[in-house]
């Protein structure tokens, strides 16, 4: 491979990446510090009336939330840069060890959730574009519209009221069973509190694989190199396999990994549902109780993760499309 | 609601049975919903040997006392120097005597010498000493700034410094924990190491704590070996105790109502108050720090609020909004040992709500049903928190009741954030209830309203200011009671109802539990604010009576 294009790429890349990363910080921290929930208030709770302005002092000098903003992005800042990510107030936990641990419990939702949605979207997508006007295509495209609009917190309902409490078949919350220590909570019962939240967050992606997949197909289908080839007497199937396929593979990957961030954003609302204790969970208390190191914390990681994704994708496409090079360079 | 449930499920079911059919019509796709397997979920039944409790309160800040772990219910892991008991008296725990200086200054505690800790140490002066001093100055919530330093004398007498007296600081000695100064560090909160009955075993942060006896405790051996407290919603909490998978519930009012096999409704009396405060001074346009304006022209009237007080029918806001499940409050501390008993009323009496009304000068002029004194018309508003159902249904109720004496209330649903600057100026539905006497002091002192929840009505009587302070520098509980007492009334003065009538106390919220039958968990303590873990103040007690 040639290597200046790939350095030149990757420069590019990192570049961008810390100016995006500097933009969410200074976004979210502003946007917070402008909240007008109070940190130490939303900490204090229902506890308001024993806890004497003295000890409110404390707590806020705690928290360094006695700073004016400024300062207190300049020491973050400078704490980030020599890798502290600062400390979590809800969980009185450093922020990175928070992240770790509550991504591992939604790293697995979240990969079985796309790999589904993916597979199901390209081929639901593939189906309704071969069969376009038929039944199939019909019944295909309302499915994609109804799951399209519908609210995923809501969808998230309705399927742990049928399945959780209606038919008993999946647990009502929780990653483990209750009362079983980490050491012998076994697989089974690992995925068995999974599958739910997995296939609530697959089925809302598949609606926009779907449809886009279903469009570019037909595109091909119209082409004239698709009736050349019909001409010729190759079948619909082989149509498919030999020019569909290759054509709509690249928006497909685009749209696979740009789902990324629906994914993560659509975790937010389905562990709440679930009462899943992953990062989305994390997310919303960080959220409703002010806690600043830790919600710039997962904005921070979410964009990582996202940014990754697409980056992926860009490389992903001269592997599958040779035409493609990196950084625009030409033989 | 079942009719409900059903459709919802209809609609879900051909949602996913549409996705079935379509999977189906085409080529090779592998079936993607449900394919979970029938669950195998095993029937947590309790025993001796383990329980599951649904009654919420994860700390999800972690087990610390010097950060306020404990201070409802039980602090597990650790213990503390005194407790209070069933009927919330004073009684040691790792004390063995107390005793304060004639100028209130010095607590001196002498302690057990056999207790140690989970990890086999022996808890000495020291660490009481290194806990108060420790708990002093981290900014938590527990509240020990009275302290000056605390010092351990010798092995087993521990010295506490007051900045200044304070009578009410006996409740730091009951709900602060000792933690051991050589364990203790930053990954304490999450590895507690105590002399309490229990020890922590595994904590899934979100979903569940699980706690074994401690065999090194020095009281009498828990009755329930294993403790597993499921964190879940109210709604969960009462499908687990249906499902027979937890044997303590704790379910609101609205569930209470209905009946579980095997299992008995505890009706927890509480201090879980609720009531209306209002703004007591005139509005002046003096505001707040802040600037959040002060005072209300209607309700600093004294007529209007001492009306307010005896044309409310408590014991209908009882039935009809807490179902029953609920006392009338008269006082901020209905139940416990310092109420003033003489300062009940006879409420739900518009008669003398009108007559107060007439003395005072209100009168219907112009025929409209509501009240005017000169240009002044009696109307206000009453604040809630808008997320809250059972403080909506009280503001509307009262709303209603103050209808035929001629006293419009208008009730308004706000966010907190909405609330907080009005909250001088207008009446709001508050909740408090405590067993720290602290918190009526806070309420009522006139010191105390520096423009947030502490005396946010910016209620002011020296007489009041002065008895508060006598009961915060007494040198005993026992001898602030009286002080306490008479601020409530005292048969000329006080700031309930037929004094100052500074605020209109309505309720008190019974918490509601539902608890297996074969276990015994003793007489719950009358419950401060909170519903759910203040059970288990004294759940070392517990013991399981089936085999």
């Amino acid at each position: 491979m040639q290597l200046r294009p790939i350095l030149l790429f990757a420069l590019q890349k990192l570049l961008r990446l810390g100016l995006l990363l500097l933009a969410v910080a200074v976004f979210t921290f502003v946007l917070l510090s402008l909240s007008p929930i109070d940190p130490v208030q939303a900490y204090i709770g229902a506890d308001m009336m024993q806890i004497s302005p003295e000890q409110r002092e404390l707590i806020a000098d705690r928290w360094g939330l006695d700073q004016p903003m400024i300062v207190r992005f300049g020491d973050w800042l400078g704490q980030l840069v020599q890798g502290n990510w600062g400390t979590s107030l809800v969980f009185n936990q450093p922020v990175e060890a928070v992240i770790a641990t509550r991504f591992q419990a939604s790293l697995q939702m979240l990969a079985i959730a796309w790999l589904l949605s993916g597979l199901l979207g390209l081929g639901l997508g593939i189906l309704a574009g071969a069969l376009a006007g038929s039944w199939c295509d019909r019944a295909i495209r309302l499915y994609a519209y109804t799951l399209a609009s519908a609210p995923t917190f809501w969808v998230a309902l309705l399927l742990l009221i049928t399945f959780s409490v209606s038919l008993r078949m999946t647990p009502i919350c929780c990653a483990a069973p209750p009362g079983v220590l980490a050491a012998d909570v076994t697989i089974w019962q690992h995925l068995h509190h999974l599958v739910l939240p997995a296939i609530t967050l697959s089925i809302i992606g598949i609606a926009n694989i779907t449809l886009h997949t279903r469009q570019k197909l037909i595109d091909v289908l119209h082409s004239d190199y698709v009736l050349f080839a019909r001409a010729q007497g190759e079948s619909l199937s082989g149509v498919i396999r030999h020019h569909g396929l290759r054509n709509i593979i690249l928006p497909a990957l685009t749209l696979q990994f740009a789902s990324l961030s629906e994914l993560f954003g659509g975790s937010v609302l389905v562990e709440q549902v679930f009462a899943y204790p992953g990062l989305g969970a994390a997310t919303v208390q960080a959220a409703l109780r002010s806690d600043v190191p830790l919600l710039v914390g997962i904005v921070f990681f979410s964009a990582l993760f996202v940014y990754t994704g697409n980056t992926l994708a860009d490389l992903a496409y001269p592997l599958i499309d040779p035409r493609i090079r990196l950084g625009g360079w030409r033989s | 609601m079942m009719n409900r449930r059903l459709r919802l499920s209809t609609l879900s079911f051909s949602a996913i049975f549409l996705g079935q059919v379509l999977v189906g019509c085409g080529s090779g796709q592998t079936e993607s919903a449900n394919v979970s397997e029938p669950a195998a979920s095993p029937a947590q039944t309790g025993s001796a040997e383990q329980i599951v409790l649904t009654i919420g309160g994860e700390s999800e800040d972690g087990y610390d006392p010097t950060l306020g772990w404990g201070r409802y219910g039980s602090p597990l892991f650790q213990s503390t120097l005194l407790k209070r008991d069933d009927n919330l008296d004073i009684a040691n725990d790792l004390a063995t005597a107390y005793t304060m200086s004639e100028d209130g200054l010095t607590w001196t505690v002498t302690i057990r010498d056999d207790a140690v800790f989970s990890d086999g140490e022996p808890l000495t002066a020291a660490d009481v000493a290194y806990t108060f001093n420790k708990a002093a100055e981290s900014g938590g919530l527990t509240d020990v700034t009275v302290l000056e330093e605390a010092v351990a004398t010798d092995d087993t007498t521990v010295e506490l410094r007051l900045k200044q007296p304070q009578s009410t600081f006996v409740n730091r000695l009951i709900t602060l924990g000792i933690v051991p100064e050589h364990a203790h560090g930053p990954d304490y909160a999450r590895n507690p190491i105590g002399s309490g009955p229990y020890q922590l075993v595994q904590w899934d942060e979100g979903q569940q704590l699980i706690v074994e006896a401690n065999p090194n405790y020095y009281g009498e051996a828990p009755g329930i070996k294993r403790l597993v407290f499921l964190f879940v919603e109210e709604d969960g909490a009462f499908a687990a105790a249906k499902a027979g998978q937890s044997q303590v519930a704790s379910v609101p009012p609205s569930l209470a109502v209905q009946n579980i096999d095997g299992m008995t409704l505890y009706d927890v009396t509480s201090v879980d108050n609720r009531g209306l405060m209002f703004p007591y001074e005139p509005a002046t346009g003096r505001t707040t720090p802040n600037g959040a304006p002060i005072g209300n022209d209607v309700t600093a009237d004294l007529a209007i609020r001492q009306a307010v007080n005896f044309a409310i029918d408590r014991q209908a806001l009882v039935d009809g909004v807490l179902e029953g499940y609920g006392s009338p409050a008269y006082g901020p501390v209905s139940g416990l040992a310092w109420e003033e008993p003489k300062a009940s009323i006879e409420d739900a009496d518009p008669d003398k709500a009108r007559a107060i009304l007439a003395a005072g000068g209100w009168a219907d002029g112009n025929g409209d049903g509501v009240l005017e004194k000169g240009d002044l018309k009696a109307e206000f508003t009453i604040l809630y928190p808008a997320s809250d159902s059972t403080r909506q249904a009280l503001a509307l109720s009262a709303a209603e009741m103050l209808k035929p004496i001629g006293i419009q209330a208008n009730v308004e649903g706000k966010s907190w954030d909405e609330i907080t600057p009005a909250m001088h100026s207008n009446v709001v539905v508050f909740g408090w209830g405590s067993h720290d006497q602290t918190e009526m002091y806070n309420l009522y002192h006139s010191q105390a309203a520096q423009g947030d929840f502490y005396n946010a009505g910016y209620y002011a009587n020296s007489a009041i200011d002065t008895t508060l302070d006598l009961a915060m520098g007494a040198p005993s509980e026992a001898e602030a009671i009286a002080f306490w007492q008479t601020a409530q009334w005292d048969g000329n003065t006080g700031f309930t109802a037929q004094g100052d009538a500074a605020w209109a106390w309505l309720v008190n919220l019974d918490h509601t539990y539902f608890v297996s039958d074969c276990l015994d968990i003793g007489q719950p303590q009358v419950e401060p604010h909170g519903h759910g873990w203040p059970i288990t103040a004294n759940i070392a007690e517990w013991t399981w009576t089936c085999n």
